[in-house]
């Protein structure tokens, strides 16, 4: 298993639609994404689990990834949240 | 239905205005369906013929979901479009299906309970998030659980994106997937049973310049499409069947109301002083942010009430000391250096929060509410004093009491005012330190001793709408007597005038808020009878500039000298009138009455 704390650099926060861009990269993979704010956990393939978290702008969140591909999923969400969800997020 | 619709005659219902002008068309009524969801269980039997009944509304939702995706970006281009991909990311969720399929199995419920369960806690966990924006978020989600319900319950929808031709909308409530597939040029005006003038519907309205009133209780299951409605966005009333004479005199008003408001907004940068040089201080009231745009753009000088209810009202939850921080410091900061007033929270009445327990009283406009219900709740009313305080150091900040009936109550809030700065001096909190403290003359009661009152506080402002009530102990929702609540009635105007003379004979100012200024006669007896200040919704502000650079103050207060002399309030109408034919005929255009 794998964990990571990233932060939530996006102005209006983790909202559904990013919420949906998260999800949908987690289901590329084959490992268990979970991700973390505060005491509440939630399953990273669900949207309505990850918009549930209520991410607002400069929230620290822990994303722990489980299974064969857990290295690659990692790597791959930590990107997105480097890069700010590539575009238009800032 | 033809003889249905022959059998109702004219109803006039009273909601928020949203969004000023007028509109006269046929309704066009959008799900009004009532998704009545049981608990009934199901049988063994049928729990997989439940679980294909659940995952095929799924897939029919979809296909929905595709038609309008197509019809959107068809209208108005991909990138609005967009806003439904969350929608089918919901649907695929596996979470939520695996969850509804386990309550469907394990517990037997049938599937549409089990998926509003499902949605429900998600809809929960989404209420308790502290960014507005994000929660706000949850519409989508009821969105999305609503066409999924409908399916599982095999109802049919007249959406947004069948209309056709020009029509008024009318809905319990619009949702941002609702009117996303919304053909803007066939929208005549928008009607919504709930919402404030912060919901969905009244923002949009506001910026594409529609007429909306919202907050008409019950208004989409009265209403059948194809009937005629008038809806009148100045005063928030909306006429259903009206009569042909109806319709004549909504006609002719909304021609005059678009030539006026073009004539008026050219007002907006002028001052609001009379011929004689007398100024009036001319603000505006709020709920929101946003209205804070719409003062500055109508021309008002500083916020005379902003009422915090409805931050606390539309949430289930109550707002913290911080977050009511940020929000009425970013008000403060955007009318600065003009002074704001915050009434402190007046519910109860008709303004009832959902956490405010299960508060049913006979009488609620008699019973727990503004200033009673902050005395008993301190907890609730020292953190909103704080956050004030606070946020007074950002810019100018007047606080207001509201429904002070009696000496005792003044003296109490001054003195949580008091502790509550020390506290917060203590704490080393930067806050507003020249802050002037003032009440709501809204009861006969406080009339009777504003003498009194005066000593304890910095300004007086008079609530007109409660003042009527009470004073004339009249229901105006109710149609056998409303005829009686009506600001010019001798007795109104008397208890205005002791008002003003005690406040000024205890050397503070008084100001009025409420709908009574937004009326042309009223408006000229309110400013000869002396008041110092004036707050309106932002849309009457132009109108009521208008009169104040009309007249002069002397000609104002002779006129109120005998107006305070007249018996009848056909007398002092007649006297107004009298004088507004004879030496202002300028203004005659703006007396609208309201039918």
């Amino acid at each position: 298993m794998v964990t990571e704390k990233v932060k939530v650099n996006m102005r209006n926060g983790i909202h559904l639609r990013l919420a949906g861009e998260i999800v949908k990269a987690a289901n590329m993979f084959k490992a268990v994404v979970m991700i973390s704010k505060d005491s509440m956990k939630v399953n990273g393939k669900s949207i309505l689990g990850v918009a549930g978290l209520g991410a607002e702008f400069g929230a620290e969140l822990m994303i722990e990834i489980d299974g064969e591909d857990e290295r690659e999923a990692m790597q791959y969400l930590v990107d997105m949240f480097d890069s700010n969800f590539s575009e238009k997020e800032r | 239905m033809d003889r249905a619709r022959a059998d109702r005659s004219e109803l006039i219902f009273h909601g928020i205005p949203a969004s000023p002008g007028i509109a006269i068309g046929e309704a066009f009524v959008v799900n009004v369906e009532n998704l009545a969801i049981t608990e009934d269980r199901i049988d063994e039997d049928h729990v997989e013929s439940e679980i294909k009944l659940f995952e095929s509304a799924l897939s029919e939702t979809e296909a929905e979901l595709d038609t309008l995706h197509r019809t959107l970006e068809d209208e108005m281009g991909e990138e609005h479009a967009k806003i439904l991909d969350s929608h089918r990311l919901i649907l695929a969720d596996q979470q939520m299906k695996s969850d509804t399929i386990g309550l469907i199995r394990d517990e037997r419920f049938n599937a549409a309970f089990a998926f509003s369960q499902v949605l429900d806690k998600v809809l929960t966990a989404f209420m308790n998030i502290k960014d507005g924006y994000l929660r706000e978020r949850a519409e989508d989600i009821r969105d999305v659980k609503r066409r999924v319900t409908r399916h599982l319950l095999g109802q049919k929808v007249e959406g947004l994106a069948n209309l056709r031709k020009k029509a008024i909308v009318v809905a319990k409530n619009l949702t941002p997937s609702d009117t996303a597939g919304l053909k803007k040029k066939y929208v005549l005006a928008f009607v919504s049973d709930i919402g404030g003038s912060t919901s969905h519907a009244a923002i949009l309205a506001r910026s594409q310049s529609i007429p909306a009133v919202v907050g008409l209780d019950g208004f989409s299951t009265r209403t059948r499409s194809y009937d005629m409605i008038i809806v009148d966005g100045n005063t928030g009333q909306v006429i259903l069947n009206p009569t042909p004479e109806t319709v004549v005199s909504y006609r002719e008003a909304r021609v005059r109301f678009l030539e006026l408001e073009r004539e008026l907004l050219i007002l907006k940068d002028y001052p609001a002083v009379t011929l004689d040089g007398r100024t009036i201080e001319l603000s505006g009231n709020i709920e929101n942010e946003d209205e804070v745009d719409d003062v500055i753009s109508h021309g008002a000088k500083g916020i005379g009430l902003f009422r915090t209810e409805y931050f606390f009202i539309t949430r289930d939850t109550l707002p913290s000391e911080e977050e009511q921080y940020r929000f009425y410091s970013k008000i403060v900061r955007r009318i600065a250096p003009d002074p704001v007033i915050i009434r402190t929270l007046d519910v109860g009445g008709d303004k009832i929060a959902q956490w405010v327990v299960n508060n049913k009283e006979a009488n609620p406009f008699m019973g727990w509410r503004g200033i009673r219900f902050t005395l008993a709740r301190k907890d609730i009313f020292r953190a909103q004093l704080r956050a004030i305080f606070r946020a007074a150091a950002h810019g100018r900040v007047r606080i207001m009491f509201p429904m002070i009936s009696v000496m005792e109550e003044v003296l109490a809030a001054r003195a949580i005012c008091e502790e509550v700065k020390e506290d917060l001096k203590q704490e080393r909190y930067q806050i507003g330190e020249d802050v002037e403290i003032g009440i709501m003359i809204e009861t006969p009661s406080a009339v009777a001793i504003a003498d009194r009152l005066a000593h304890e506080v910095d300004f007086f402002s008079i609530g007109t709408n409660d003042l009527i009530q009470y004073a004339l102990a009249v229901d105006r929702g109710n149609s056998r007597i409303s005829y009686l609540y009506d600001a010019l009635h001798p007795s109104i105007l008397r208890l205005i005038n002791d008002t003003v003379r005690a406040a000024h004979k205890g050397n503070i100012w008084v100001g009025i808020c409420g709908e009574m200024p937004a009326r042309v006669r009223a408006a000229l007896v309110v400013i000869g009878l002396g008041i110092d200040e004036l707050s309106a919704s932002p849309v009457h502000i132009p109108e009521i500039k208008k009169i104040i650079r009309s007249i002069t103050y002397d000609e104002a207060k002779l006129l109120v000298k005998k107006a305070l002399q007249k018996s009848t309030l056909a007398q002092v109408r007649e006297l107004l009138d009298q004088y507004i034919r004879e030496k202002r005929p300028e203004l005659q255009e703006l007396v609208r009455e309201v039918p």
